[in-house]
């Protein structure tokens, strides 16, 4: 006798409910987590590519001024770069005959900033995210140029945490 | 005579909350958050350089007597020289065998000269040119605030004259050797 195959009872008419409480437990805890990331910080500071900062404990939330980036390649003001950088030194047509720690193209752009700003600008703040392996020789370029160009307040970006 | 109407209610009737409208909002928000989110978290560091001469003198003028500084070179270590009247007194703190700064070692350091002039708070930072910009960041690290708990310096409020404590030991640095060729 040949055997019959088993076929499950389908009732077509059938609903059922999903079971969503586990998923909003998810959701909850990740808009906690996410909550707890969002920054509620006045000024947004990009991240620059190829450029990583130091980490510090600081709690200092950013303010307001003239980003300045200088990454192992690269000296830029916002997203113009003036002037390149290899081996921790800047290319000699940038600095200055007379003086090494005189960055040309950097002097010009903050005093033309300096000239056509607003009040906010003149405030003479630089936001200076800089690369945590570059030695203070090749900063302190950057900071001598600023504080001669009327830029003497440099607030360090650095990343949170230790 | 007709009683009260008693509704029955049976106590142990289970009912299911309907999740759905808020699992609806949670949806709309979690991707307007991942937008907005900052995931690496940036802060700043304040300084001030050397040419700012009319605040630094004013400041100096507060407290003429006593200045504090920092010589940071990566082959001899830290010197914290506090310069008292002309009477300098240099405290040495060498490298670690593996060419490391000894950042523990700088912090205490540190602590003992702020338990002595609690009323200053800048220090002055000489780098040499070789070192790194994040070693210069892990030492104002190490002198901007006590990591003891038990450690709080006195602070005299200027309006009130009431004394407060602080944890924070030298939190304005000054880079000194800016302008030095």
């Amino acid at each position: 006798m040949r055997r019959t195959r088993y076929k499950p009872e389908i009732k077509r008419n059938q609903t059922f409910a999903l079971n969503i409480t586990s998923m909003t437990d998810m959701f909850t805890i990740l808009l906690v987590f996410l909550l707890q990331t969002y920054n509620t910080s006045e000024v947004q500071i990009e991240n620059v590519m190829g450029l990583r900062l130091p980490s510090s404990n600081t709690e200092k939330n950013p303010v307001y001024g003239v980003k300045i980036s200088l990454s192992q390649d690269e000296l830029k003001l916002d997203q113009t770069i003036l002037a390149h950088v290899k081996n921790n030194e800047f290319e000699s047509g940038s600095i200055d005959n007379n003086d090494s720690n005189f960055i040309k193209p950097l002097f010009t752009a903050l005093q033309k900033i300096n000239n056509e700003s607003t009040s906010k600008d003149k405030l003479g703040r630089i936001l200076f995210q800089a690369d945590q392996e570059l030695p203070y020789a090749t900063l302190r370029k950057v900071m001598y140029t600023a504080s001669q160009a009327g830029f003497p307040n440099l607030k360090l970006v650095t990343v949170a945490g230790n | 005579m007709a009683g009260r109407y008693k509704p029955n209610i049976n106590h142990n009737s289970e009912f299911e909350l309907d999740l759905a409208p808020l699992l609806a909002v949670m949806v709309k928000l979690v991707p307007v958050l991942l937008v907005s989110s900052a995931f690496v978290q940036m802060m700043i560091i304040e300084t001030e350089l050397p040419q700012v001469v009319q605040q630094a003198l004013a400041k100096q003028d507060i407290n003429p007597k006593v200045t504090i500084s920092m010589e940071i070179d990566k082959k001899q270590g830290v010197n914290i020289i506090v310069n008292e009247a002309g009477n300098e007194k240099i405290k040495q703190i060498s490298m670690l065998p593996k060419n490391e700064f000894d950042f523990e070692k700088i912090h205490l350091a540190i602590q003992e000269i702020k338990k002595l002039h609690p009323e200053i708070f800048k220090i002055e930072f000489n780098p040499s040119a070789d070192v790194s910009y994040k070693d210069i960041v892990k030492i104002m690290d190490e002198v901007r605030k006590t990591k003891s708990n038990d450690i709080r310096f006195p602070v005299k409020d200027e309006k009130t004259g009431q004394l407060s404590n602080t944890d924070y030991m030298f939190p304005e640095v000054i880079f000194a050797n800016t302008l030095e060729g």
